[in-house]
């Protein structure tokens, strides 16, 4: 499907006419004017709330040591809303600890529904969203099957598992059925409309290929700078093929891997996976963050074929035209040119890497001249985030650290830690990051080994708040109480049986800015972000333009749109 | 994968001869290595090194091959722009050649390099060392990567510009590149 033709059943009418705004809707959060809001202070301030919030489910991560990379790989977390009862609820994905080479638990997933007064209930067990036994790794969030309730779906070491929403608060495990288990080690997957028929079909990305009893078996052996062993890999190790599962429309898939371009002959070490229209030609194009491989960009050719062009497009390599360790994934638009942009974090003494979009598909490494590069270089980098985390109209960058070398802790003298801070990157308006982790509150003077990174809206209080995982401990959840200024916040309905929110892009016009965002079913590391797109706007106090691009093509646009508040549009059938 | 296990039955047969071997001569008492010995491991060494050789005849081939490949999709293209055709395809092809040159060919040949990295095999050693060659390239360069690589996504962006002057220029740079690839040996 191609720009051309986009806009065949475009509409536009007055805000007040076709916006259905959350503020008094039953069960729905009121615009955060009417709540009272929670107190502001001077510049970025975050702090963790999660144990009084209830989210206490400690991520389990293998052995103290860190014997296979399996033990220190980290897991996702997925803020979605899957009782729709209007609040943000909190999905965070747990694997196994092991003694020597014993399982010695098997750790379950966690939901945990939101009260709607920033506390949280676990209700796992009653959703029976626990996992299956398998060790999880990361979180894709869409409703697949196109029956209005959002479905789960968990990467493993093992089989995939795909939880069907029923709609009663409870799921059951159909991806046996579906056709889309696919054992090994799945790390990042991302539902998206491939061949623009309506339905969402399914990337996999895959990271290792090894057997449980290598894993168990796994101990410290390679050498570490001359001065420590520490786990194996991923060289050594044999790269797991990405997989690719065309939807047949009935809630069932078929492994199109090959026949659609996604046959993975470098056998990458596979992380993240982010869908989204990177050559801004109307259709879904994939990024994979591939570990110490080049990176792929897949380019949709408009026919339900892909295309690997990272290598001559820019995005598989740094500027120096070397791979790096991808491992998050994050797009935006932090220069505000309209172009998608691409963030990927990578290895230890390494930088994370920030690509600019031309819009036409080709992409520069601009981590050195936007200060990315820089801030990044000592820490070992998971959980990408771009994001406007004060209101101000621009995109800021999150960006969850921690070593995966506990044994890094026995010397001080390469000045690395295993528990590590996470960066928060302040964008100064121009697209250039100065960091301002020192000055965002407690939240952010934390140290711990973090990996999945999740930003949601959990307290409707029109700033992005910071879900983040760790490594044997429990998630932290950072509440923004920043400065702020105006926002607006999407929220995408689909009619059930009329196709998907997934792949939707919206673009805000205020006081003479314009911002995009689009709707993806996965992103960061392994990780979900709010399905409602959340723009900050300043000091504007209305949106001049509001369109919404949906996937088939169609468009509503709508104007003169009041802002802080969540604005719902309605996909016209 | 039949080629790889006659090579491990070739080498587990050479090992069987050699503990033979080595047990016979066990009640001479000489103090030298045994002479079937020494010619053994002379015959392998041999092997060992013209293994090497072939690996780099063997890159070179795939590097030469891409370039013809190269040349071919850059004179199609030219035609087509001269003849004022479409030329998109011919020259994305060309700037997927050229990427490949400077990444020592495709992905397949990137998940052969990787294996034979994972098995300790470096054909640079000295070379990665010094930061001259990334982890398992036998010819390409790293400098000379970054310059195929740039090379390429000019190359690649005349596919929405057409525009044969400025290809021409750009697959002269390639040239250049692809000649010194031999003063480099």
């Amino acid at each position: 499907m191609r720009r051309a033709e986009l806009g065949r059943s475009g509409t536009v009418a007055l805000a007040a006419v076709l916006a259905l705004t959350t503020a008094g809707c039953s069960g729905e959060p009121e615009p955060a004017a009417d709540r009272g809001g929670v107190a502001r202070h001077d510049g970025f301030h975050f702090v963790d709330v999660a144990p009084e919030a209830g989210v206490t489910r400690v991520v389990l991560a293998g052995r103290p040591d860190k014997d296979h990379l399996l033990d220190s790989a980290g897991t996702g977390a997925a803020w979605l809303d899957y009782d729709r009862d209007g609040h943000l609820d909190a999905y965070i994905v747990n694997s196994w600890t092991i003694s020597g080479s014993e399982i010695t638990e098997r750790g379950r997933n966690a939901l945990y529904r939101n009260r709607g007064d920033g506390t949280f209930d676990d209700v796992t067990e009653r959703a029976g969203v626990g996992g299956e036994g398998h060790w999880g790794a990361g979180v894709a969030v869409a409703d697949y099957d196109e029956d209005g309730w959002p479905d789960i779906l968990v990467t493993s070491f093992g089989p995939t598992v795909l939880y069907r929403n029923l709609g009663d608060g409870t799921f059951e495990n159909v991806a046996a059925r579906s056709g889309i288990e696919s054992p090994g080690w799945n790390t990042g997957a991302a539902f998206f409309d491939a061949d623009g028929d309506g339905d969402l079909d399914l990337y996999v990305a895959a990271y290792i290929d090894c057997t449980l009893e290598e894993m168990l078996d796994a101990r410290p052996t390679l050498d570490w700078k001359g001065v420590d062993k520490v786990a194996v890999g991923p060289f050594g190790l044999e790269g797991a093929a990405d997989h690719f599962f065309r939807s047949n429309g009935d809630g069932t898939f078929v492994d199109a891997t090959a026949e659609a371009g996604f046959e993975d002959l470098a056998l990458g070490y596979g992380f993240a996976v982010r869908a989204g229209d990177l050559d801004a030609d109307g259709d879904l194009d994939v990024y994979v963050a591939n570990d110490s491989d080049a990176n792929y960009y897949y380019r949709n050719e408009g026919d339900g074929t892909f295309k690997e062009v990272g290598m001559w497009t820019g995005p598989a390599f740094d500027a120096g035209g070397a791979a790096q360790a991808g491992m998050g994934v994050a797009f935006g638009d932090p220069n505000g040119d309209g172009a998608v942009d691409v963030l990927v974090t990578n290895f230890s003494e390494d930088f994370t890497t920030l690509y600019h979009g031309d819009g036409s598909g080709f992409f520069e490494d601009v981590s050195d001249a936007t200060g990315i590069g820089p801030a990044t270089f000592p820490w070992l980098s998971w959980g990408a985030l771009l994001a406007d985390l004060d209101n101000d109209g621009d995109q800021d960058v999150v960006i969850a650290n921690g070593h995966i070398y506990p044994q890094v802790d026995r010397h001080p003298e390469y000045e690395l830690t295993y528990a590590q801070k996470n960066l928060l990157l302040e964008n100064d308006g121009t697209g250039r990051f100065v960091d301002v982790t020192d000055e965002a509150g407690p939240g952010f003077a934390k140290v711990q080994s973090s990996r999945g990174l999740a930003a949601g809206d959990y307290d409707d209080d029109g700033d992005l708040d910071l879900l983040i995982t760790q490594l044997d401990e429990a998630p932290v959840l950072l509440r923004n109480d920043s400065a702020t200024g105006s926002w607006l916040t999407v929220v995408l309905e689909v009619p059930p049986g009329e196709g998907t929110a997934i792949g939707t892009r919206v673009v805000v016009e205020a006081a003479g800015q314009t911002q995009v965002r689009d709707l993806a079913s996965s992103e960061s590391f392994l990780s979900v972000h709010d399905p409602r797109l959340h723009f900050g706007l300043g000091s504007a106090r209305v949106a001049d333009r509001v369109e919404v691009e949906w996937p088939d093509g169609s468009r509503t646009v709508l104007e003169d749109v009041a802002v802080d508040r969540f604005l719902t549009v309605l996909k016209e059938p | 994968m039949k080629s790889r296990s006659g090579i491990l039955v070739c080498l587990v047969v050479a090992a069987v001869a050699c503990v033979g071997l080595a047990h016979a001569s066990h009640h001479e008492m000489n103090a030298k290595t045994p002479a079937p010995l020494v010619e053994t491991y002379e015959a392998l060494g041999d092997a060992i090194l013209a293994t090497k050789k072939a690996e780099w005849n063997l890159v070179h081939t795939i590097l030469a091959t891409t370039y013809q490949h190269a040349q071919g999709a850059f004179a199609k293209a030219v035609s087509n722009l001269e003849a004022g055709e479409d030329a998109r395809a011919q020259i994305e092809a060309l700037a997927e050649l050229v990427a490949q040159l400077g990444n020592e060919g495709d992905a397949s040949v990137a998940a052969i390099r990787k294996r034979l990295v994972e098995g300790g095999h470096h054909h640079n050693a000295k070379g990665e060392e010094q930061g001259v060659y990334e982890e398992g390239f036998v010819i390409v360069t790293r400098d000379a990567k970054k310059q195929f690589l740039a090379s390429a996504g000019a190359i690649g962006k005349l596919a929405a510009k057409p525009d044969a002057v400025a290809l021409k220029a750009e697959w002269n740079k390639v040239e250049k590149q692809f000649a010194q690839l031999h003063e480099t040996r």
